[in-house]
């Protein structure tokens, strides 16, 4: 990492963690997913030895955490004028981009590595099979990774904060819940498929069962080029407009 | 060095700036002045590459702001209008983000930021959160910003808007050290403020380039020639006001007690000399001959006369 994009990076996690915006959302986060575990299921009496359950309600959980961790990172430069410090500065519009991203990625994979008290929690208490677990992590980081970089393009797009935030969560709960409406059967196959492969919840499946299939490594790696290069393209139409 | 060679740049189908062309040399200051909406901040945004020119080219330092982008702002501080900050960030985090950010190596940061800092008189603020600062405070936190990688180039819209008296005084004095070496492009409404710092001035109305030079200068273009006020001991009379004709207009006159006071514009090719000649000539007594410069708010109200 140059000493440029570090700086780039260092100062987005710095505005992240002066305001009390970022820890706010990150406790919600960890109190939302552990209450609704532990009190609502009520995961000691279901006799269960696996977290499918607490990691399958993740993709539905970050169409609220995502956004409101990407909703700032343009929208807000635009508002307060600092787009224009931003992208004066002698770096590139792809290096802006990937910065913004890499921060934005690190807090929400903060958010996600603190869920890990849970499984140290409970595996002590019955036989919980460890390559699930894993897979669970490697499939949410990578959801976590194409969810951060759509937010952060829905951001390059937005007027406000508040705007990008509630498109990016339609952006993600549409994307989230596409192969649900497929399998429900009321639309023609081929599109049916097509939501299915589409659906960024489909392709989380089969790692919620601690089963990595490349083809949904490379659709979530795919996904998150696909948007950060859109995302550069933005901020490059918006200088040739 | 800053060349703009006729860039144009259009918002929709609004023309915001329509081909100009100039030169900031090194150890130069020049002012950007005109009405709101004249494209000031526009033809700043293209020198600094944050809106691309749809006709012509700008260099900074010898680098095409479009095709050798990272090169010419490595050369260039900004402080775009209405200084932007991140409210949430220590004037020090501020500060070391954009000198990282601008590639001052690690070694040099603490020296450039305590430069800045000095030069900019923000020691009293640098641990506090700019959401704290004033108005003026801010605006030179903006300033340092733009100074921190010691650019060849300084491009500052506005610098002294929002100041007090005393502010403003300091932000000028700021600047004029900036000119003795470097290449220095600010934008202002401020009449007073162009005569206390700048060399040059170009006047723009509605996109174009309508004047350019110093104020002096511009002030005996737009005229076409020199005024001069001519205070005699007592009025001429006809024969004589018939030889002045060739010489000069009369354009107004008055009496001040016995005096007579004329405000003349001297012909084509006609100087001072003339006058002193057509005095003795006609037996007039010359108290005084004072030349007349327009104001830079003449210049400016006539040129752009009509745009608001």
């Amino acid at each position: 990492m140059t000493r440029r994009f570090a700086a780039l990076v260092g100062k987005e996690l710095r505005v992240a963690f002066n305001t009390p915006v970022a820890y706010a959302v990150i406790a919600g986060f960890l109190l939302f997913t552990s209450v609704r575990l532990f009190v609502a299921r009520d995961f000691f009496n279901l006799d269960i030895a696996s977290l499918r359950d607490y990691y399958g309600v993740m993709p539905l959980v970050f169409v609220v955490l995502i956004p409101a961790i990407t909703m700032r990172s343009w929208a807000e430069e635009r508002r307060g004028g600092t787009d224009e410090i931003l992208l004066t500065l002698p770096v590139s519009e792809r290096q802006l981009v990937g910065a913004k991203f890499v921060a934005s990625l690190t807090l929400v994979l903060l958010a996600l590595s603190l869920t890990g008290f849970v499984p140290l929690l409970v595996t002590r208490f019955g036989d919980f099979e460890r390559g699930e677990i894993v897979g669970q992590y490697l499939g949410l980081t990578l959801l976590a990774t194409a969810s951060v970089a759509i937010g952060q393009l829905v951001s390059s797009l937005a007027r406000n904060q508040l705007s990008a935030f509630v498109f990016a969560a339609l952006v993600l709960l549409f994307l989230t819940g596409a192969g649900s409406f497929a399998s429900a059967a009321v639309v023609p196959d081929r599109l049916a498929s097509a939501l299915s492969y589409l659906s960024l919840e489909t392709h989380y499946r089969s790692f919620n069962r601690g089963v990595a299939d490349t083809r949904d490594v490379s659709y979530f790696v795919a996904i998150t080029g696909l948007a950060l290069v859109l995302n550069t393209c933005v901020l490059l139409a918006r200088k040739a407009r | 060095m800053i060349e703009a060679r006729g860039i144009s740049r259009r918002y929709g189908p609004l023309l915001a700036v329509d081909r100009v062309s100039f030169a900031v040399r090194p150890g130069e200051v020049v002012g950007l002045l005109g009405p709101n909406g004249a494209g000031k901040t526009t033809i700043m945004k293209v020198l600094t590459g944050y809106h691309y020119p749809h006709e012509g080219s700008a260099l900074v330092a010898g680098h095409d702001v479009v095709a050798e982008a990272l090169p010419a702002r490595e050369a260039l501080g900004y402080l775009p209008e209405n200084a932007p900050v991140y409210p949430d960030l220590t004037v020090s985090e501020y500060l070391r983000f954009v000198a990282g950010a601008r590639g001052v190596a690690a070694a040099r940061t603490r020296g450039a930021i305590d430069e800045v800092v000095e030069r900019c008189g923000l020691q009293s603020v640098l641990h506090r959160p700019v959401r704290e600062l004033s108005r003026g405070f801010r605006q030179r936190v903006g300033i340092a910003q733009a100074l921190v990688h010691d650019p060849s180039v300084v491009v500052l819209d506005e610098p002294t808007s929002g100041l007090d008296p005393n502010q403003i005084q300091s932000v000028r004095r700021i600047v004029r050290d900036l000119g003795a070496t470097r290449s220095v492009l600010l934008s202002t409404h401020l009449l007073p403020e162009v005569e206390a710092v700048c060399d040059r001035v170009l006047i723009l109305d509605r996109g174009r380039l309508v004047a350019e030079g110093t104020p002096r200068e511009i002030g005996d273009e737009l005229e076409g020639r020199r005024v001069v006020v001519l205070t005699l001991h007592a009025p001429p009379d006809g024969p004589a006001r018939t030889a002045l004709a060739p010489i000069a207009d009369l354009l107004s006159e008055r009496r001040e007690g016995d005096a007579w006071v004329g405000r003349l514009a001297l012909g084509r090719a006609r100087g001072g000399e003339d006058l002193f000649d057509w005095a003795v000539a006609c037996g007039a007594r010359i108290r005084a001959l004072e030349p007349e410069r327009l104001s830079l708010e003449d210049v400016f109200a006539r040129l752009t006369a009509g745009s608001t």
